[in-house]
């Protein structure tokens, strides 16, 4: 018997190495939050006087956007070579191969917000502080784990790019909402940050373990 | 099933009986302030219909129970109507009082954050495959949906709010006016019943009608017998 936690590394190992083989979907994403940056430059009218104010909520929009890009992918290959089928056909745990497919999802969100953070920095002139990546990466686990669990029920189903962001938007508010705080105390609002980091790690353990008791319900067929 | 809606059609009026001509008028809002008897008991209709939602999904994931699955899609229907009841009047109540449609006050957000997930469970009911899929996967975004709320609620009212508190457990209301609420609230849960109960039958026949090449079938064994 394997112990799941190994199942799941060799599962996410999996995911990354035919990630690493293609590098299709980590330059398309790191292009995608800079043309973002881009396009809220013009939507925004941005100058120095009012970057500080808008970079955290353009910060949470290009991340929001790139994410659902990233977990839309994650089942798209698995579905297209029916090998989901296969790996759930192993005595493998169905929570243990979701964890896998969510780490390299999370991986994969993580080096785009290693584009996102430094462009912010470069274009927006926002710090690149401990407490802010510290709220970005708490949230990115949440956010991977709710994010993974819908892109697995989506696609098993008609109109999936449809469905994936109205499924997944409204539970991800929590972590816009505490993340998004916890950002703008790290750019200077007042108030402190370490009730949000707070807030986001309660919510990280609640989504975390909510969408491994799910997996089972979403991946068994 | 005929006689219960005509019931429910009564007690609803009896109800707006009692709104328009028995309840006080507010001293500091005036007529408008009617809205609150039917606002407050059709968000509580609609909080009443997605537990029962929960408890049909967690009911079918266990038991794998069809009649708990067709329950928790009759209650996703008729929830997801009270709650636009509740946001409608809500905006109508507010433009006067507060001087505009919306604020992004915690109720409200997380109210209409309800709306979007049960919306977006009637739309997983429309595209998965109908049948186990289907109810599989709408039992996991109505069991996340019912959680994901509150958590809304709590990570907004963190920050700010301006949504007036619970007037009723409070004592804050004169006497005919908790009356008129009281009545009104049960009326409306009662036409929450019976409206989850008809879509309950529509929903038992649409499961027991046989899919169209079916339907061919069954044409066909009157000729065969004969």
């Amino acid at each position: 018997m394997i112990r799941p936690v190994t199942i799941a590394l060799a599962v996410a190992r999996k995911d990354l190495t035919s990630e690493w083989r293609t590098r299709e979907l980590v330059p398309a994403l790191g292009q995608f939050v800079v043309l973002a940056l881009v396009i809220a430059n013009f939507g925004f009218q941005i100058d120095s006087h009012n970057a500080a104010a808008i970079a955290p909520g353009v910060l949470w929009l290009a991340l929001v956007f790139a994410g659902l890009v990233a977990f839309g992918r994650a089942f798209t290959a698995e579905r297209e070579q029916a090998s989901l089928e296969a790996m759930l056909l192993t005595p493998a745990p169905a929570a243990a191969i979701f964890a896998g497919k969510a780490m390299a999802a999370a991986m994969l969100l993580v080096l785009c917000e290693a584009v996102l953070l430094p462009a912010l920095t470069l274009f927006f002139g926002t710090p690149l502080s401990v407490p802010l990546v510290a709220a970005v990466l708490l949230a990115t686990v949440g956010m991977a784990a709710l994010g993974c669990l819908f892109a697995a029920l989506v696609a098993q189903v008609r109109a999936r790019e449809l469905l994936l962001p109205l499924l997944t938007l409204p539970l991800w508010i929590p972590f816009i909402v505490a993340g998004g705080q916890a950002v703008q105390v790290a750019m200077g609002a007042s108030g402190g940050y370490n009730q949000a980091l707070g807030l986001l790690i309660d919510f990280d353990i609640l989504f975390v373990v909510l969408t491994s008791l799910a997996a089972r319900f979403v991946l068994d067929d | 099933m005929t006689k219960w809606a005509a019931a429910a059609t009564a007690a609803m009026l009896a109800a707006a009986g009692l709104i328009f001509l028995y309840a006080p008028t507010d001293a500091l809002q005036g007529p408008v302030q009617r809205i609150f008897y039917l606002h407050v008991s059709s968000a509580i209709a609609a909080y009443g219909c997605f537990a029962v939602v929960l408890l049909g999904g967690v009911v079918y994931l266990w038991k794998d129970s069809l009649a708990a699955d067709r329950l928790a899609r009759a209650a996703a229907l008729v929830g997801v109507v009270f709650t636009t009841v509740t946001l409608v009047m809500g905006m109508l109540w507010a433009k006067p009082i507060w001087g505009a449609f919306w604020t992004w006050d915690a109720r409200l957000t997380s109210t209409l954050v309800l709306w979007m997930i049960y919306a977006g469970y009637l739309l997983v009911r429309r595209l998965a495959a109908s049948g186990r899929q289907a109810a599989r996967f709408a039992a996991v975004v109505g069991i996340f949906g019912f959680i994901d709320v509150p958590v809304v609620h709590f990570s907004v009212t963190w920050w700010r709010t301006q949504h007036p508190g619970p007037v009723i457990v409070n004592n804050a209301l004169p006497p005919e006016m908790l009356l008129t609420f009281l009545v009104t609230m049960a009326c409306t849960l009662f036409l929450a019943a019976v409206l989850i109960a008809i879509r309950y039958q529509i929903e038992t026949l649409t499961d027991e009608t046989p899919a169209p090449a079916a339907v061919l079938d069954s044409g066909l064994r009157p000729e065969s017998a004969r």
